[in-house]
C-alpha cells in the first residue's frame, strides 16, 4: 500500500513512495480475521437467543403455566397454616396431625361396653438421625422396660432410614419416650380393640386383626360402619344374660363332660338376639392367638341335625294345613322298616299315640306317620317358608347354610325322618327362629344382634304372618305339656310356665350314626301364657351320670339347665314368677294327653275336616272314616323301594 | 488477599492482571451454586447411592475446592501450554475411552465410565475440551503453513472419536463434540454452504440415530408427544418447576426433589427451580450467559486464530452444555443426560468442565502480541 512517508518536506518534495510489502497470505489472514470476528458475533448472537429461550420455558414453567405436584408426592409437607382467627394469640401448630378416629365402641342393649378403641401409637425411628444409636436403644429400654432390648438395639444399628420399633404404646409410655428428646424417634397414631368382658360373647364380637380391621363377628360384619359411624353400635345382646347363659352352659359343659355347648336366648316377639354362647369360646382380646376351634360359634355355624325339637314343626304344619286333627292317633306300635333303615322308638309306648302324646313321649314313629301325612310337598313349603333351607339374616357373617336334600332326594324315608328330625342339619338358630315363631301367634321373625325399637302397643310380633293364630296357640299348649307331662319337666321353674321340646340326635360320623353320641338340646319358651323370651341350650356330646341315671339326652342333660337359666333371667328381664294365679293360667294352658273319655273334645278327623287343599298322600288315601287308625295304619305299612341314598350325611359337617 | 498494584511484575502479579478476571469471578459464584445445589440436592442422592450424607458432602465439596484448584492452575500456563497438555490429556482421554468399551462399567445400559477408587471417570468428557484445543491448533496451523492439510487432519481426528462414542453409546456427547467441531470450522470462515451442508448431514445424523438407537427414538418420541410415553422425569420436573414459583420454596423445603430422579446431577436445574425459584434460576442462567456471551464478543479483539478457534471452541463446548441441560429439564428439548457445569454432583464432570475453563482463561490472558510461548 503506498503512503506518504512521515516527515518528509512538502516543499521541492520528490514524492519518494515507500513501500509496505503486504503478502497475499497476510492479506488472506486478515480477511479470514475478519470473516472470524463477524461470526463471532453471529455465535454470540445465537447463544443469547438459546439462552433467551429457555428463560422464557423457565418463565412459563415457574410462573405463567406452573406445573403443581400431585398432593400426595409432597404428602410430607407441612400443611398450610391457616389461622382460623386472624389475630388469635394461639400459636399456629404447624404440621399439627388430625385427630385420629378410634374405631366405634360396641355396646350391649343396656349400654355396657363390650368392645372398645383406646388411643395407643406406635413407634419408628429414622436411625440415620440418631446421633448416637446404641444410647437410644438403651434409653429406650429404660422407659418402656416391656421392650426388647436386643430388637431394639439391632434395628436402631440396621443403618437403614425406618425400622419399626413398637406397637401399641400407652399414652404413658409414648410420654415417656418423647421425654427422652431422642432424634429421629417418630409416633405413629394408633388404636388398641378392647374387649372388657374377656371371653363373654367373644363369638358374636368376634375380633379386629393388628390393624384394628374387623376379622369375624359383629366386627367384620359391621366394620365399615365401625370405623365410620358417630354412635356406637349397640347390640340387641344383654351381658347380664349372656353371662348368666354361659355360667349354666359351662356348668352343664363340665358336669356332663361335653365337648362343646350352645346358648340362645331370643325374644321371641322382635326376634333380638339376648344371648348367643357357643363354648369352647376364647378371650376376644387375643383373637389372633385363638384355636379355630374355640373360634366356631355353633350357634349359627354349626349345622346340627335338630332331633325332636323339629317334631314342633312336623305338629304345627300338620295341624296348620289341617291334614291332622290334634286327637288324631299314629301308630306308635311297630317299628317301620323302610329300605336300609328301621325307625324306632327311644323308650316307646308300643300303642297308638295320640298327636299330644307323640310330642310329650317324643315318638319317632308317631311323628314319622304325621310328615308322611303332611307329605313332602307341603313339609318342604312349610320348612322353606320357616326358613331352614336358607342362610339366618343375622348380622354375622360367619351364618352357615343349612344342609338340606334337594328335591330329588326327598323321598319318603326323608320325609319321615324330617318329620323327627334327623336327615336334615340346620343351625341352633334356625330351631329357636322357628320355635319362636310358633309360640309368638306364628309371625315369622327375623334373628338379629342390634337391640329394635320396642314393639308397639298392638303388635303381637315383628314378622309377616305364616301360620294360624290358633295352631300357635295349640303348639303352646303343646310345648307346656311336654314340660309338664313329657321329656321336659326338668326344665320347669314355677311361675313360669316353660314349655319346650326336647331334641336328642346321634351325630354323624364317617360310617353313619354314632350310638352314644348325642348332641342333647332343649328348646324352650317362656312364660308360655304370654310367651317373650326363646330358651336353646344344646350339649355337643354330653356323658350321662349318676344324677341322670346314665342318660345324656336332652331331658336329662339340657333341660335342668334351661330351667336353670330361666329362673335366673326371668326376673333380671322384669318378669316375675306369677305364682299367685298360677292355677288359672295352668288351666288356661293345659291340654291332656288324650281325650277326656266321652269328653266334649273332637276326636279323630270327621269328614267334614279334611282339607279342601289336600295334597296326594304317599300311598292313595282311601276316605277317611271314624276310625283314624285304619287309614293310618295303612300308612304305616308303606314299604316302597327306596333309593339307597337317602340321607346326607349332615352335623359333622359342620364342625 | 492483598491488593495487587499494576505494576507489580511478580508471577503472580502478571497472572492476576493478564486474566479475564470476570470470567473467573463469574465461575467462583457458579461453583457457590454449585456447593448450595449439592446440599440441597444430597439427602435424596445420599439415599440412592447408599452413603452417609456426611460423606457424601464432603466428597463433593473436595471435588469443588479441586475444580477451583484446578481452573486456577491451568489458567497459568500460557498458549503452548496448553496445546500441549491438550495433546497429552487428549491422547490418554482417547486412550481411556477406548478402555471403557473393554472395561467399562456400565450403568443403565451404556459404558462410559472407568471405576477408579472413590470415583468413576467419564474419560469422554476430558477428550472433549482437548479436542477442541487440537483442532483449533489443526485449522490454525493451515493458516500459517499454507499448504498444511489442517481440515482434513481435523476431521480425521474426529472419526475415531465419533466411532469410540457411537460405539458406548453417548449420542450426547457425540452431538456436543461434533457441534462444537462444526462451530470451530465456521468461526474458522468455512464456507458458509458447507457449513450448512454440515448441519444438514447433523440433522441427517439425528434421524438415523433416532431409528438406530432404541434410547434415542423413545425419548424423542416422549419429547414429541408427552401424553402418551412414561415421562416421569420431566413431568416431575415440570411440577418442581411449578411447585417453586417465582420465588422458591426455601431451602430445604423442596419435596418434589425427593422423588425426582437424577435430582442431582441432570436434573439439579430443577431442584434450584423448586427450592430457589425462578429468579435465582434466572441469575444462574444469566451467569452461564455473561460467560459465554462475553467470552465470544471478547474473542473478536483477539488477533492470534489459535486462541480464537479454541476458546471458541471451549465456550461453545461449555455453553451447549448448560443449554442442553437447562432446556431439556425444562422439556424444551429431548432429555439429554448432561451435567450443568459445576453445579451438577459428580468429580468427573466437574473436573473436565474445571479443566476447560482452566484453558479458555489461559488462552484469553493478555498477552504482548505473538507472544504465544
Amino acid at each position: 500500500m503506498p503512503a506518504q512517508g512521515a516527515g518528509a518536506p512538502r516543499q521541492g518534495a520528490v514524492p519518494r513512495m515507500e513501500y509496505v510489502r503486504v503478502t497475499a497470505p497476510d492479506l488472506a489472514r486478515r480477511a479470514a480475521l475478519a470473516t472470524t470476528h463477524r461470526r463471532l458475533r453471529a455465535a454470540a448472537l445465537c447463544f443469547l437467543l438459546l439462552f433467551a429461550a429457555v428463560s422464557l420455558k423457565l418463565a412459563d414453567a415457574t410462573v405463567l403455566h406452573p406445573l403443581q405436584p400431585r398432593a400426595p408426592q409432597i404428602a410430607r409437607l407441612p400443611p398450610e397454616e391457616h389461622d382460623p382467627t386472624p389475630g388469635s394469640i394461639l400459636p399456629v401448630v404447624a404440621n399439627a396431625a388430625l385427630p385420629h378416629r378410634l374405631r366405634q365402641m360396641i355396646v350391649d342393649r343396656n349400654n355396657q361396653i363390650l368392645a372398645v378403641s383406646l388411643p395407643t401409637a406406635e413407634l419408628y425411628a429414622n436411625p440415620r438421625e440418631m446421633i448416637d444409636t446404641a444410647a437410644a436403644a438403651d434409653q429406650l429400654k429404660r422407659a418402656v422396660p416391656r421392650l426388647d432390648a436386643a430388637m431394639l438395639r439391632a434395628r436402631l444399628t440396621s443403618g437403614r432410614a425406618f425400622v419399626y420399633l413398637a406397637r401399641r404404646l400407652s399414652p404413658q409410655e409414648e410420654l415417656a419416650i418423647n421425654d427422652l428428646g431422642i432424634p429421629g424417634l417418630y409416633f405413629q397414631p394408633s388404636e388398641e380393640r378392647h374387649y372388657p368382658r374377656g371371653r363373654l360373647a367373644a363369638q358374636v364380637l368376634g375380633g379386629v386383626d393388628v390393624d384394628e380391621r374387623g376379622v369375624a363377628g359383629v366386627e367384620r360384619f359391621f366394620d365399615r360402619d365401625l370405623r365410620e359411624a358417630v354412635e356406637p353400635l349397640r347390640l340387641s345382646l344383654d351381658i347380664r344374660v349372656q353371662t348368666v347363659v354361659r355360667e349354666e352352659l359351662t356348668a352343664a359343659m363340665v358336669q356332663f363332660h361335653a365337648i362343646g355347648a350352645c346358648g340362645i336366648v331370643m325374644d321371641v316377639r322382635t326376634g333380638e338376639v339376648l344371648a348367643m354362647v357357643s363354648l369352647p369360646d376364647y378371650d376376644a382380646n387375643a383373637f389372633g392367638a385363638t384355636p379355630a376351634e374355640a373360634r366356631f360359634n355353633r350357634a349359627v355355624t354349626g349345622m346340627f341335625e335338630p332331633g325332636s325339637t323339629f317334631k314342633l314343626q312336623t305338629a304345627a304344619m300338620a295341624l296348620d294345613s289341617g291334614v291332622a286333627h290334634i286327637w288324631d292317633q299314629f301308630d306308635a306300635a311297630q317299628p317301620i322298616h323302610i329300605g336300609r333303615f328301621t325307625i324306632t322308638d327311644f323308650q316307646g309306648k308300643h300303642r297308638w299315640l295320640y298327636l299330644p302324646e307323640v310330642l310329650a313321649y317324643s315318638s319317632n314313629l308317631g311323628a314319622a306317620h304325621i310328615a308322611l301325612a303332611v307329605g313332602a310337598e307341603r313339609q318342604r313349603a312349610w320348612l322353606r317358608q320357616m326358613g331352614m333351607f336358607a342362610r339366618l339374616p343375622i348380622e354375622l357373617p360367619e351364618a352357615g347354610l343349612p344342609i338340606v336334600p334337594s328335591a330329588a332326594n326327598w323321598h319318603e324315608v326323608a320325609t319321615m325322618t324330617i318329620g323327627f328330625g334327623h336327615g336334615i342339619a340346620v343351625s341352633p338358630l334356625h330351631v329357636v327362629r322357628g320355635v319362636a315363631t310358633l309360640a309368638n301367634g306364628g309371625l315369622l321373625i327375623s334373628p338379629t344382634l342390634l337391640a329394635q325399637p320396642a314393639l308397639a302397643e298392638d303388635e303381637v310380633a315383628r314378622g309377616q304372618r305364616i301360620m294360624q293364630p290358633a295352631t300357635s296357640d295349640t303348639l303352646r299348649r303343646l310345648m307346656r305339656l311336654v314340660v309338664t307331662a313329657g321329656y321336659g319337666q326338668k326344665a320347669d321353674v314355677p311361675g313360669y310356665f316353660v314349655g319346650g321340646k326336647t331334641g336328642t340326635a346321634e351325630k354323624v360320623g364317617a360310617h353313619g350314626y354314632k350310638k352314644h353320641t348325642n348332641v342333647s338340646a332343649f328348646v324352650s319358651v317362656f312364660p308360655m301364657n304370654a310367651p317373650r323370651y326363646a330358651v336353646y341350650m344344646m350339649l355337643d356330646e354330653p356323658h350321662g351320670d349318676a344324677s341322670t341315671g346314665g342318660f345324656s339326652t336332652a331331658g336329662q342333660v339340657s333341660a335342668p339347665a334351661a330351667g336353670r337359666v330361666i329362673a335366673r333371667i326371668g326376673p333380671m328381664l322384669g318378669l316375675l314368677p306369677q305364682t299367685a294365679d298360677a292355677a288359672a293360667i295352668e288351666a288356661g294352658l293345659a291340654i291332656p294327653l288324650q281325650p277326656a273319655r266321652g269328653g266334649g273334645i273332637a276326636h279323630a278327623l270327621a269328614p267334614e275336616h279334611p282339607p279342601a287343599h289336600h295334597a296326594p298322600m304317599i300311598a292313595p288315601a282311601p276316605a277317611r272314616t271314624a276310625d283314624p287308625r285304619h287309614d293310618l295304619r295303612h300308612d304305616a305299612q308303606i314299604t316302597a323301594p327306596v333309593a339307597t341314598a337317602l340321607y346326607l350325611a349332615p352335623s359333622d359337617a359342620a364342625r | 488477599m492483598p491488593a495487587l498494584s499494576r505494576a507489580d511484575t511478580s508471577l503472580l502479579g502478571r497472572w492476576w492482571w493478564s486474566l479475564d478476571r470476570w470470567t473467573l469471578i463469574a465461575i467462583g459464584v457458579l461453583i457457590g451454586f454449585g456447593y448450595v445445589m449439592m446440599l440441597a440436592a444430597s439427602p435424596a442422592v445420599a439415599e440412592r447411592i447408599g452413603q452417609s450424607r456426611d460423606v457424601f458432602i464432603l466428597k463433593q465439596l473436595g471435588f469443588l475446592a479441586l475444580a477451583g484448584g484446578v481452573v486456577v492452575t491451568v489458567s497459568w500456563l500460557s498458549p503452548r501450554g496448553v496445546r500441549r497438555l491438550a495433546l497429552l490429556l487428549g491422547i490418554i482421554a482417547l486412550a481411556l475411552t477406548a478402555l471403557t468399551l473393554v472395561a467399562g462399567v456400565e450403568i443403565k445400559g451404556a459404558r462410559r465410565w472407568i471405576a477408579l477408587p472413590g470415583l468413576s471417570v467419564q474419560p469422554s468428557e476430558f477428550l472433549k475440551p482437548c479436542f477442541a484445543v487440537l483442532t483449533a491448533w489443526l485449522l490454525a496451523t493451515r493458516h500459517r503453513r499454507p499448504g498444511f492439510p489442517g481440515t482434513l487432519l481435523a476431521c480425521g481426528a474426529l472419526v475415531p472419536i465419533a466411532l469410540l462414542l457411537k460405539a458406548q453409546p453417548d449420542i450426547g456427547m457425540l452431538t456436543v463434540v461434533v457441534a462444537v467441531f462444526v462451530a470451530q470450522l465456521y468461526l474458522d470462515g468455512l464456507n458458509l454452504f458447507l457449513v450448512g451442508l454440515a448441519l444438514a448431514g447433523m440433522a441427517g445424523a439425528g434421524v438415523g440415530a433416532f431409528y438406530l438407537f432404541p434410547h434415542v427414538h423413545s425419548r424423542v418420541e416422549r419429547f414429541l408427544h408427552p401424553a402418551v410415553g412414561d415421562n416421569y422425569q420431566v413431568i416431575t420436573a415440570l411440577q418442581a418447576f411449578g411447585h417453586g414459583g417465582l420465588l422458591g420454596r426455601g431451602p430445604g423445603e423442596g419435596s418434589v426433589k425427593d422423588i425426582l430422579p437424577d435430582a442431582h446431577a441432570d436434573f439439579v436445574f430443577a431442584v434450584a427451580g423448586e427450592e430457589f425459584g425462578m429468579v435465582v434460576c434466572l441469575l444462574i442462567l444469566g451467569v452461564f450467559a455473561f460467560v459465554v456471551v462475553r467470552g465470544l464478543l471478547r474473542l473478536r479483539g483477539e488477533g492470534d486464530g489459535f486462541v480464537v478457534l479454541a476458546a471458541g471452541g471451549l465456550i461453545t463446548s461449555f455453553g451447549l452444555q448448560a443449554f442442553v441441560n437447562m432446556a431439556s429439564s425444562l422439556h424444551l428439548i429431548p432429555t439429554k443426560g448432561m451435567t450443568l457445569p459445576f453445579i451438577s454432583y459428580g468429580g468427573s464432570s466437574v473436573l473436565a468442565v474445571a479443566l476447560g475453563i482452566g484453558m479458555l482463561l489461559a488462552l484469553t490472558r493478555r498477552r504482548h502480541h505473538g507472544d504465544l510461548a
